[in-house]
């Protein structure tokens, strides 16, 4: 989950940007050739740092699902059904350069630089908290999820889908409430709750590159305008 | 802090501790509504997006309703909307996710605070209308289909046909979508209620 900051580390703003870069293309109908070219400059992040693999499944799949839609085009007219296929695949493909820039601006970031640029954007405290909790809450609802399921099978299933939801949800929530708990101790110890300026040991600053990033964002926005 | 809880005084701002239960809780409910994507997908395929909100009603109605007994405040589920949404964002979906998110959950939150975050009709009304704050990924879907079109035009194919099925399925889909949707949070979050009563009231944390 760590990113290692090498030299292509991109500030957490400008991932940002390519994540509202993505969705504008979304909005805009880019056309398939421009989709492409942001799909793979989204998953630059991810390539160049140790999330290699995520970058490359996801490209796979975009590209094998713009296969397909080249595929099943030519067959429509004797085949009506393919449409169905033909229209999965149209509307994956739309998702998912808005997702593999998410995936970019999520894996490749570190929480406290992530912390440190959403207070830089002026976030205010009791949204930045919660978001901040909710990211490291993931894994240890992971793990009860595990826990629970092992005890379940343990002492026998049930058929009855209202006494699984009960026997599913209420240890999770129960276990939710005790973390929150001691969460909160922890993050009082801390000094959360201490009124004043908040100082971050990471420090963000926009640099070239990220400058360079931007404007290389940009590009396919503009070309979507303007052809 | 727990006699003001008791004595159903609301103080304007959020404690670092409900801060903290807000974020837990929507981490519980984002994973929900993962659970509830894979479930419709596996279902009805990709169009069964749709029934989203509807299914995520259904199923985290106790989180909702805990949070809620939890947290007796104005703020705490409008923040737990927009934190959901941010991240819906940022996990690629399409930014009227973010819209949905602040919009809904508001209006949720002062639905409650009508009801002082105890009275149970008010609050069933408010997990209601919260629901429909995970609207926001499935909007795509009415575009998603023009660029389907679109894209089918410039290779110079007949439209006719999927204009047929899908103008078909598009005038009602919306109706069946927002009447699902309130009928599912109804029953999630009657059983959220009744999950607090018998188990978390007892326990002493609801």
């Amino acid at each position: 989950m760590l990113a290692s900051r090498g030299p292509l580390y991109l500030d957490p703003r400008t991932k940002l940007a390519m994540v509202v870069s993505s969705n504008l293309l979304m909005f805009l109908h880019a056309p398939a050739s421009i989709e492409a070219v942001a799909a793979v400059l989204f998953a630059v992040p991810l390539l160049a740092g140790p999330r290699r693999g995520t970058g490359v499944r996801m490209l796979g799949l975009y590209f094998g699902l713009v296969a397909v839609q080249f595929a099943v085009a030519p067959l429509v007219g004797a085949l009506p059904w393919l449409h169905l296929l033909g229209a999965t695949a149209a509307a994956l493909c739309m998702m998912l350069p808005c997702m593999i820039a998410g995936l970019s601006a999520v894996l490749t970031t570190r929480p406290g630089d992530f912390v440190c640029a959403m207070r830089r954007m002026h976030v205010p405290t009791v949204v930045v908290v919660p978001i901040v909790v909710l990211m490291r809450f993931f894994p240890t609802i992971r793990h009860d999820w595990r826990q629970i399921r092992h005890a379940q099978r343990l002492r026998g299933g049930t058929r009855n889908p209202l006494d699984a939801l009960d026997r599913t949800l209420v240890p999770l929530l129960m276990n939710a409430v005790t973390v929150a708990q001691d969460l909160t101790v922890a993050a009082l110890t801390k000094g959360l709750g201490a009124d004043g300026p908040v100082t971050s040991l990471a420090q963000l600053r926009l640099r070239l590159r990220d400058a360079v990033a931007m404007a290389l964002c940009a590009v396919p926005v503009v070309l979507a305008l303007f052809l | 802090m727990t006699q003001e809880m008791a004595a159903g005084r609301t103080r304007a701002k959020l404690s670092v501790s409900d801060m903290i239960t807000v974020g837990v809780f929507s981490a519980l409910y984002f994973c929900i509504c993962g659970v509830a994507m894979l479930i419709v997908n596996l279902c009805f395929g990709l169009p069964g997006t749709i029934l989203l909100p509807a299914v995520t009603a259904l199923l985290a109605g106790p989180v909702f309703m805990l949070l809620a007994a939890r947290v007796r405040r104005f703020g705490a589920i409008t923040v737990m909307g927009v934190v959901l949404g941010f991240v819906l964002f940022l996990a690629g979906h399409f930014a009227t996710s973010l819209v949905t998110a602040i919009v809904f959950p508001l209006l949720a939150d002062c639905i409650a605070q009508v009801g002082r975050h105890r009275n149970r009709i008010a609050l069933m009304a408010s997990y209601a209308v919260f629901s429909f704050g995970c609207a926001g990924p499935i909007v795509p879907m009415w575009m998603m289909r023009g660029a389907y079109v679109a894209s089918l035009q410039r290779k110079g194919k007949d439209t006719a046909t999927i204009d047929a099925i899908m103008a078909n399925v598009n005038g009602t889909s919306l109706v069946v979508v927002i009447v699902a949707t309130i009928a599912c949070a109804l029953v999630g979050g009657w059983l959220g209620l009744r999950m607090n009563r018998r188990h978390f009231a007892k326990a002493g944390v609801a």
